[in-house]
């Protein structure tokens, strides 16, 4: 080779922006050009030559070094991709062997827009369960993402879950929701391009990560054909399974400005999208994050408000139809917040059973009630609402019992109300405390009756103090078909020998038509509206003067 | 589990466009493809086709089916499968190849043509085995020219 070549080439490869090297096949290496030690953090002035290429630091960090030591030793040209973190571009190496032994090494970072995320062997990147990358990879490549080519401008988050998991779960068992996922995961990378992205982060939940170029390959496609593919039916356990998936989506420069953001945009828009039932695909849009801030401030000052002394109960009266007494009264709990108002149960118990925060309130409203029950003039009843979840923890029994034995209010005057949907969860386990809660003398209500499914067999199954009639009914009693519904509701109770009642009365009208069907009790704002706990003596007395 | 053999019975509407010769030439592609496939994995059965859907019988071990069915969900030349039956068998029904293919013109796709007219794709109304029993009856007939 003429010297004026040689030069050229040498000049050429040492300011190269391609790494080149000339090693032996053990490894010690010959020759290095400034691209080359810049990629394996080889300072180039310090004597590299002699050095063993598999000791440096970044090559004995990552696991693939018996990969690369595999190659050098190989005759036939190599091709090895290497993960080192922290940088994420695998790094590409073509190895070639020379005829005196020696091995030209070439080395990429990346390869293009191909196979850009490939998550490193090992468990610390990998979803074991799945072979896709986990959590930790995912926040890995998000923390290192750049637009980098025309092929990714911009970058969208796919969040995936799947409705309905538990369901398989509870019926077909764990190992059936591991093929699941397995199955799942299988089908979703089916749907998405070698450059894109797929991890497991958790649960049932699946990130895909996927970049848009300049001719933009449409995020929400991609997103339908997932939720098709998952629609269709699997086979697991020598059973058909059928789940749905729901999709949040969120991308840079619509709507989401920065990476740090995607993940949590995409969950609000995943959120959104379950909202409105199983199957959805939903984009993230600014005003969720609004929403999602004016819950979770709501969900803190509600949090506070048992502590801070918020609750009040307020209390309405019911009457004896047949003779016009007073009966006694039901329980009913107010947010009382000096920026929100007075709220009613409907804005906020439903938000307490989701945190579990029902707990503590609900205990807090038996008690209350019973002690400020005992402080009324007369032997009158108290109603108390108990939540669905409150069944779930099996201590209502043990709160009941501890909360009369404090207050010293007779089992006999504490009557719980509870609606049908404590019997539909778990019909076994709530008969059995509703059983053991009847035994310590307490009665048992059955509220809202009439809306629901109102299974006759709930009524048959457990001896019920009371059936209430659901406000609406008795608002429509106007129309004769209602009217009928009513009266049969009426006779229905009479039957079973159990006493009725109708909420919401209004109208002297309605009273005087419950009273002539034979119902047995009213409450409403006819007789009165609810009434702070101070107000009762005095509503106690004038109700005696007026009816003597 | 391991030598139960399973039966899956599935309908599904065909996606694949275009001219007669282009359909003609997809559908041949899958059915070598599938020949090739479910020899392999020791799967037999038949596959119906007509311009509107596929039908298809599948029996072969639980896993065997499972991967197959995988395979055929992520198919894009389909949409809308429904499974109508997926349960133990004793023995296979059609042990003597792995697909068979009938055209528009068959008997079978015109009676299943009927079929799938009345209930205009609606599972509900098609039983498992008012499918397999056309499929069997056709298929039977039609062994000695097949391969």
């Amino acid at each position: 080779m003429p010297n004026e070549v040689a030069q050229i080439l040498g000049n050429a490869v040492h300011l190269s922006s391609i790494g080149f090297a000339v090693v032996t096949a053990d490894g010690v290496v010959n020759y290095a050009n400034p691209a080359f030690c810049e990629i394996f953090l080889i300072s180039f002035f310090e004597t590299h030559v002699g050095c063993l290429l598999v000791e440096y630091p970044l090559i004995r960090f990552n696991s693939s070094i018996s990969k690369l030591k595999l190659a050098l030793n190989c005759p036939a040209p190599a091709f090895i991709q290497l993960h080192v973190d922290p940088d994420l571009m695998p790094l590409t190496l073509d190895i070639a062997a020379l005829n005196d032994g020696a091995r030209v090494m070439v080395a990429k970072r990346g390869q293009g827009s191909q196979i850009e995320f490939e998550p490193p062997n090992g468990p610390y990147y990998r979803d074991h369960l799945t072979g896709l990358g986990n959590r930790r990879f995912l926040d890995e490549i998000l923390a290192n993402w750049q637009p980098n080519s025309p092929n990714a401008l911009s970058l969208a988050v796919i969040m995936i879950d799947i409705d309905r998991f538990k369901k398989v779960i509870d019926a077909l068992g764990h190992c059936a929701g591991d093929t699941l996922l397995k199955l799942a995961a299988r089908r979703i990378q089916s749907a998405i391009r070698e450059q894109d992205t797929l991890v497991r982060v958790g649960g049932d939940v699946f990130v895909m990560l996927h970049t848009i170029g300049l001719q933009s390959i449409g995020t929400e496609s991609v997103a339908r054909r997932i939720v098709e593919l998952m629609g269709r039916s699997f086979l697991i356990d020598g059973q058909q399974v059928n789940i749905s998936a729901s999709i949040g989506i969120a991308a840079l420069n619509h709507g989401t400005d920065t990476i740090t953001d995607l993940l949590r945009h995409a969950e609000f828009a995943l959120y959104k999208a379950k909202e409105s039932g199983q199957g959805n695909v939903r984009f993230f849009e600014p005003s969720l994050a609004l929403q999602a801030l004016v819950r979770y401030r709501f969900e803190i000052d509600l949090r506070r408000a048992l502590v801070l002394k918020e609750f009040i109960i307020m209390y309405q009266p019911q009457v004896n139809l047949t003779d016009g007494s007073l009966q006694g009264f039901e329980a009913l709990i107010r947010w009382q917040n000096p920026a929100r108002g007075l709220l009613s149960p409907l804005d906020f118990i439903p938000l307490t059973e989701e945190t579990g925060d029902i707990h503590a309130i609900g205990e807090w409203i038996l008690h209350t009630a019973c002690k400020e029950a005992m402080s009324w003039d007369g032997n009158f009843s108290v109603g108390v609402n108990v939540s669905p979840i409150q069944f779930e923890s099996e201590r209502i029994v043990d709160i009941v019992s501890n909360v009369l034995a404090n207050t010293g209010l007779p089992p006999d005057r504490l009557e719980l109300e509870i609606t049908e949907s404590v019997l539909i969860k778990d019909f076994d386990n709530a008969l059995k405390q509703l059983w053991a809660l009847k035994s310590l003398g307490v009665g048992i209500a059955m509220d809202d009756f009439g809306t629901g499914y109102s299974s006759l067999s709930y009524l048959n199954r457990f001896p019920f103090s009371k059936i209430k009639i659901d406000q609406s009914f008795v608002r429509g009693e106007s129309s004769p078909k209602t009217r009928v519904l009513v009266q049969s509701i009426i006779s229905l109770g009479a039957t079973l020998d159990i006493i009725t009642i109708a909420e919401g009365v209004e109208t002297q009208e309605q009273y005087d038509q419950l009273a002539a069907d034979g119902c047995k009790g009213a409450q409403g704002y006819l007789i009165s509206a609810p009434i702070p706990t101070k107000a009762i003596g005095k509503f106690i007395s004038d109700f005696r003067n007026k009816t003597t | 589990m391991n030598d139960q053999l399973y039966r899956l019975v599935y309908i599904s509407r065909n996606e694949i466009t275009g001219d007669d010769e282009t359909v003609h030439c997809e559908i041949e592609k899958i059915l070598s493809v599938s020949r090739k496939n479910n020899a392999i994995a020791n799967i037999s059965g038949a596959l119906l086709f007509n311009a509107g859907c596929f039908a298809q019988v599948l029996e072969g071990l639980h896993d065997d089916l499972q991967n197959s069915f995988e395979r055929i969900q992520c198919d894009s030349r389909h949409s809308n499968v429904i499974v109508l039956a997926f349960e133990k068998m004793a023995e296979r029904r059609f042990p003597s190849w792995s697909m068979a293919y009938f055209g528009a013109d068959s008997d079978a796709s015109a009676k299943f043509g009927d079929i799938m007219q009345q209930s205009e794709l609606d599972a509900s109304l098609l039983k498992g085995n008012q499918i397999f029993d056309v499929l069997n009856e056709h298929l039977l007939d039609a062994e000695p020219s097949s391969v």
